[in-house]
């Protein structure tokens, strides 16, 4: 008979790549090797040339509000392999990339998930919700 | 063969199977879309090696026609003696980044240098030797994003055969086991109401007899 033990940690250890702190663009640009820390004690690089691309398409004012990276919220009750971006500047920065409007309530699937991710695979990070 | 099932029949292990359940089905579904997910990202992965890999090839066959025309133009001993002259060491930045949990390398490799930072003298050799250089440099620039991305197929390939192997025992295995042993206890539970009502209406029968 499996453990509850087993599946708890199982579904624990799902988010650990989590970042503990989120940076914005404009500190990620001003680093010298850009990084945040995830949750399991790691550390995440950014690529410059990702951070490049989404300062061309990011306003001025908003370089220092965008938060990185940008949480891809995978949630099981929107059906499977669709997703929900937290934030409002992230979530336009999104639509941006997708070339639609884009809010931040609005539903991802998976085509879409695909383009987001082979465009910024550092700047971006699932998080599996129930 | 049948296997023998060793559950208690109480409602005790009732409650304790159906908590069992509903958690092992909730771990299915996460590590499922967790392995969609992985899925996703190793065919992304795969579809840039193919892209690099071409281009790799191509840069390396631009490397040695240049190198070809190099030995042509400027000849053999020369180009050796360029070649033991020049630096041998490249700066490339290994740092790490996650895929859902998955430590894979980026590097980023600053190979292309100027002529001065060569180490062959640029008084006494030919431009075919620069060029040269410049094409290997190229080839290497492009060998390093492809190891990049092969180290990360290889781990995101390890990832999602653990993972594939989880759901495969959830949903083949545990859950099926669960949901065995649940039945089995929600009919023994009936069987011993039925045989109940049943002793018990016996019981009354033979009360009402005595009256």
């Amino acid at each position: 008979m499996i453990s509850e033990k087993f599946l708890e940690h199982e579904i624990a250890n799902l988010n650990v790549h989590l970042t503990q702190k989120k940076i914005s663009l404009k500190e990620a640009m001003l680093s010298e090797k850009p990084h945040v820390q995830t949750k399991g004690g790691g550390k995440h690089f950014f690529k410059r040339d990702e951070l490049d691309f989404l300062k061309e398409i990011v306003s001025d004012e908003d370089l220092d509000k965008l938060l990185l990276p940008i949480t891809i919220m995978m949630q099981l009750k929107l059906g499977r392999g669709s997703a929900r971006i937290s934030g409002i500047i992230e979530a336009n920065v999104i639509g941006k990339i997708l070339g639609k409007p884009f809010s931040e309530g609005d539903i991802l699937y998976r085509p879409e998930v695909v383009t987001i991710r082979a465009k910024l695979p550092t700047t971006t990070e699932y998080l599996f919700l129930p | 063969m049948a296997k023998i099932i060793t559950v208690a029949p109480t409602r005790m292990e009732l409650i304790k199977l159906r908590k069992r359940v509903a958690l092992a089905q909730k771990g299915h579904d996460l590590l499922r879309e967790k392995m969609d997910a992985l899925i996703l990202e190793f065919f992304n992965i795969l579809n840039k090696i193919n892209a690099h890999r071409s281009k790799s090839v191509e840069q390396l066959m631009n490397a040695h026609k240049a190198l070809s025309k190099c030995l042509a133009v400027v000849g053999t001993v020369e180009t050796i003696q360029a070649m033991r002259e020049s630096k041998r060491e490249s700066k490339v930045d290994v740092s790490t980044r996650f895929i859902m949990g998955v430590q894979v390398p980026i590097a980023e490799a600053k190979i292309e240098r100027g002529i001065l930072e060569r180490g062959y003298s640029f008084y006494n050799t030919a431009s075919a030797i620069d060029r040269a250089t410049k094409e290997f440099e190229l080839a290497l620039l492009s060998l390093s994003e492809l190891a990049e991305l092969e180290a990360a197929a290889y781990e995101l390939a390890h990832e999602l055969d653990k993972t594939k192997r989880r759901v495969n025992a959830l949903e083949f295995i545990i859950i099926p086991t669960i949901r065995k042993n649940l039945k089995f206890i929600v009919m023994r539970l009936d069987e011993m109401e039925r045989e109940n009502f049943t002793r018990l209406k016996r019981i009354k029968a033979i009360l009402e007899e005595r009256k």
